[in-house]
């Protein structure tokens, strides 16, 4: 019934339309455009590692637990080069970012997404956050100077000891308290509406149900977000340098986890790397000395990435 | 519904136990911080008596490395001084010295009255200056080439400045000048040297001339000495700068003689030193001797500043040391702390 309805010609064209392989130019090509873009990504991030680790060989490869253990020198050919200072600076911001950002921004988060009206109050308050989020990392330096520094409000400098780790630290987590904020809050959106209202129809209060039900849904999503918000603390040099962040030499080099020294003058690796790469004008083994710093920050930053990574996939597993 | 005690456990114990971990870690180490210094004090207690203190410096970063330098050298005779050094400039550094927050303030050029009059209404009145090396940058050619002796700040200008831009030939950069080609090598922005040079030789001419104060963009700059040296001895007709103390000793190349308006001076370490040689520039530290009268470390270290290992740790660190008469007027200076007015 079929093949009389439709002549031999068009039933040639059907055919052929239908078996014939049909080139998709422009698929292709935005294909292809794609595939580079991420190719350029992948070619300059290589080019900066490799880079950085062959230059890094003349400090990792010859005196690595040296460099590890040695302070900030006037010469790049000194036996007591290395990078504990900034390690020590380094770890204890993060960790100073981890105990006062990560509460204060979680629970502010909890109450924008769970108590807070929804009214023009609550969303300016989340406008702003936003747009603190955005605002320059130096600005926050600046806030750390005269809160921190300059005790222009509350003395807060007879706390922190002035410069010090603590006042570093304490800047770099307002710095990170935003982005914080918006990582849980986007997280707790996450969570399913149903979750919820079962909770409610079992008879939760919201105490309850934010206890049983969201928060522990939410937490794999709230751990990357915080974990990702401690790297990005951890490699800021602006705020740090504002803050009076040592660049030349540090007299005192205390032992990791020397809490005793946290009001103490005090240096970070971001800003051990900015000192050297200036040096490096002037000796230029620093050059060494630099890469192998940003070496050495890549790896502090990777194994909180994998932290993050590894707690995530847990909670996941959990919740599933 | 048996997982939920497990679960909702999570922030707690999240927060519970990074306290727990910066509780425990301190704990640790309160023990091992205490073990460094008594064994320091054992290694000492044959000599004199320890002394022991903190030393706050700020300033110039291009003295920066000097006291650093005395610094480490200094660690070896006073083990329990505790030296701090930062470089944020000269001008950053006197702010902070006029506020009591430093105890020496390096710096590239001398106190300004602005800067003396503010150190002074903020009750710091006993100020020392001390001259403590000289920084000399050298203008170079290769061996080979003998139609340039001297140059002036001008020719200087003409060939390094932003208007030199696009010429190829010295003659062409500059009239009167070989007809040659000019082959430039520079050290790069993030140089102290480039930074006096500019200072020094390019800055007012650029603000006669209307134009920025920078060299023009077409030259090889360098961060690694070597490569411009490198560079000099590649080509018969090249230029250059480089630091003095770095120059002074390459072989290959010619430094030539600098006419800053009172003819042409060859650097020497002797030239450079008295200042005859128009491309150089004392630098200093400023004490503040109230401070040093009350903290015996200070004192200790500015004895030791002003002592023999004075010139060894200028030149350790790329500087021209003192002729042995100005070191003697700064370790003068110090001792009978003559304060600025």
């Amino acid at each position: 019934m079929v093949s009389r309805l439709v002549d031999d010609r068009s039933r040639a064209a059907i055919a052929a339309s239908i078996e014939r392989r049909r080139v998709d130019t422009r698929g292709l090509l935005f294909k292809v455009v794609l595939q580079s873009c991420l190719l350029v990504t992948l070619a300059l991030l290589a080019v900066l590692l490799v880079t950085v680790a062959l230059d890094s060989t003349d400090q990792l490869g010859t005196r690595l637990w040296d460099f590890l253990q040695g302070t900030l020198r006037s010469r790049s050919s000194d036996e007591s080069l290395g990078i504990h200072q900034g390690m020590y600076g380094s770890l204890w911001i993060a960790v100073i970012v981890a105990v006062l950002a990560f509460p204060i921004g979680i629970g502010a988060a909890v109450y924008l997404e769970e108590y807070a009206p929804r009214n023009r109050l609550t969303a300016f308050i989340e406008v702003n956050i936003r747009n603190l989020a955005g605002v320059p990392s130096v600005v926050y330096g600046l806030l750390g100077l005269a809160l921190l520094l300059n005790g222009q409000i509350f003395g807060l400098d007879r706390l922190t000891g002035g410069s010090s780790a603590l006042s570093g630290g304490i800047t770099l987590a307002i710095l990170v308290l935003p982005i914080v904020i918006i990582t849980s809050g986007e997280a707790f959106r996450a969570v399913p509406m149903e979750l919820r209202e079962g909770a409610y129809g079992v008879g939760a209060t919201r105490w309850e149900m934010i206890r049983t039900q969201v928060l522990p849904y939410a937490a794999p999503g709230i751990l990357t977000g915080t974990l990702l918000s401690m790297a990005r603390a951890v490699g800021e040099a602006a705020p740090l340098i504002l803050v009076g962040a040592v660049t030349g030499r540090l007299g005192e080099n205390p032992g990791l986890f020397d809490i005793g020294a946290l009001d103490d003058r005090f240096t970070a690796l971001p800003i051990v790397i900015t000192s050297w790469t200036v040096q490096s004008g002037r000796d230029d083994g620093f050059t060494a000395a630099a890469a192998a710093a940003i070496v050495v920050l890549l790896v502090f930053v990777l194994m909180m990435n994998s932290a993050a990574i590894l707690l995530r996939n847990r909670f996941e597993k959990k919740r599933g | 519904m048996r997982n939920s005690t497990r679960r909702r456990l999570w922030l707690p114990v999240i927060v519970a136990s990074l306290s727990l971990v910066a509780a425990a870690c301190g704990g640790d180490d309160e023990d091992e911080a205490s073990t460094p210094p008594a064994a320091a004090d054992a290694g000492t207690a044959g000599e004199t008596a320890p002394v022991s203190g903190e030393v706050n410096i700020s300033g110039s970063s291009t003295v920066e490395p000097i006291s650093i330098r005395v610094a480490e050298l200094f660690e070896d005779v006073a083990p329990d001084v505790s030296v701090t050094v930062d470089g944020p400039g000269t001008g950053d550094g006197f702010k902070l010295f006029c506020e009591g927050e430093t105890d020496i303030s390096d710096a590239s050029r001398q106190i300004k009255d602005p800067e003396k009059e503010d150190c002074f209404a903020n009750g710091i009145t006993d100020i020392v200056e001390l001259k403590v090396a000289v920084d000399g940058i050298a203008v170079m050619t290769n061996a080979g080439n003998g139609a340039v002796e001297c140059l002036t700040f001008h020719q200087l200008f003409d060939l390094i400045g932003p208007n030199g831009e696009g010429t190829s030939t010295w003659a062409e950069a500059s009239a009167g000048l070989p007809d040659a080609p000019l082959d430039l090598f520079g050290p790069g922005e993030e140089s102290g040297t480039f930074d006096s040079f500019i200072e020094i030789v390019i800055e007012d001419l650029a603000e006669e001339a209307g134009v920025d104060a920078t060299t023009r963009t077409d030259y090889s700059p360098s961060g690694d000495d070597n490569v411009i040296l490198q560079g000099i001895q590649s080509s018969d007709t090249s230029l250059g700068w480089v630091g003095f103390a770095f120059a002074v000793n390459a072989s290959g190349v010619k430094l030539l003689e600098v006419d800053g308006g009172d003819g042409c001076v060859a650097p020497t370490g002797d030239t450079i030193a008295s200042n005859e040689y128009p491309i150089s520039r004392d630098l200093w530290i400023y004490v503040n001797a109230d401070a040093a009268a009350a903290n015996p470390a200070l004192v200790a270290y500015v004895d030791f500043y002003v002592s023999d290992a004075l010139s060894r740790a200028v030149s350790e660190v790329g500087y021209v040391p003192l002729t042995g008469a100005a070191q003697a007027e700064t370790a003068d200076r110090w001792h009978s702390r003559s304060l600025i007015s």
